[in-house]
């Protein structure tokens, strides 16, 4: 029977492959990082709560360490947003 | 506050204490992803102000072997959470044997980079190339650097493989897991 981190593991894959194989299949390239870059936020999150055991830990923590991901992964959107639309 | 004081409440970390292993190491791990945050922000910066040119230098990457190097990373980073398991339970003998795979893991993530690199400098591609191999290089290069100080880390508390030991090298394993997750799409797939 797996555990915790065995599903964890297994859903990290299964978004690795997705992040490879799903963007080229999406023509416009703002969706196409829109969802790289939630793909990579799901996947830092599970690393954060699981890996790195922050789930039992408190709340600031987990905060910080999610707030870090949502920073990186929205800027990088909005800058590509911004070629785009130019 | 006296020092006995401090003493009473715990080791004088604070709120350090309520994270798994060593607070030094949580000190050390805020400080890294402030520095690679900083990093990727200045590469998207970079991106938005020279789009061609990041367009071409994206285009010349092997994303197939990144793409590669994500899953060995990402399972070398269940070894180590899996390691702290094994050490919480007192299984000395498995918390070694999962470190060691993520440790034979981390050095496969390096051998695959180190394979990129050479594809790369093979077709004339250096540093000085164009801005995004700059960035490029220095980012890939930095966290290359902490996925060999990482491994040194976990060689280190793998002799005695005590809890806290345990706990604080796969703290930072998973810090350098979850750069590259974030790092990966963005340098390799992000248009």
């Amino acid at each position: 029977m797996p555990g915790r981190l065995d599903i964890t593991w297994l859903v990290l894959i299964g978004l690795a492959l997705a992040t490879i194989l799903l963007p080229p299949l999406m023509p416009r390239p703002l969706l196409a990082n829109a969802l790289l870059l939630v793909l990579a936020a799901i996947k830092g999150r599970r690393i954060a709560l699981d890996f790195m055991d922050l789930r039992a830990v408190p709340a600031l923590w987990r905060g910080l360490v999610s707030a870090w991901i949502l920073i990186v992964v929205l800027v990088a959107w909005l800058a590509s947003a911004v070629v785009a639309l130019i | 506050m006296s020092a006995a004081d401090c003493e009473q409440q715990g080791t004088g970390w604070g709120i350090l204490e309520d994270l798994p292993g060593d607070p030094m190491i949580w000190v050390l791990i805020f400080s890294e992803l402030v520095a690679f945050g900083l990093f990727l922000g200045a590469f998207v910066v970079a991106r938005a102000i020279h789009p061609v040119v990041f367009a071409a230098g994206q285009a010349a990457l092997n994303a197939n072997l990144a793409g590669l190097n994500t899953i060995v990373l990402v399972t070398s980073g269940w070894a180590a959470a899996r390691a702290t398991r094994s050490a919480r339970a007192s299984e000395k003998r498995a918390s070694r044997r999962w470190l060691l795979i993520a440790m034979a893991l981390g050095g496969l993530f390096i051998a695959i980079k180190l394979t990129e690199y050479a594809e790369e400098i093979g077709r004339g591609i250096g540093l000085e190339t164009s801005p995004f191999f700059t960035l490029y290089f220095l980012l890939t290069g930095f966290h290359l650097l902490h996925v060999g100080l990482g491994i040194i880390i976990l060689a280190v508390v793998c002799r005695r493989a005590e809890i806290s030991g345990v706990e604080t090298g796969a703290a930072f394993w998973h810090m350098v897991d979850l750069v590259w997750i974030v790092m990966f799409p963005i340098l390799y797939l992000v248009r």
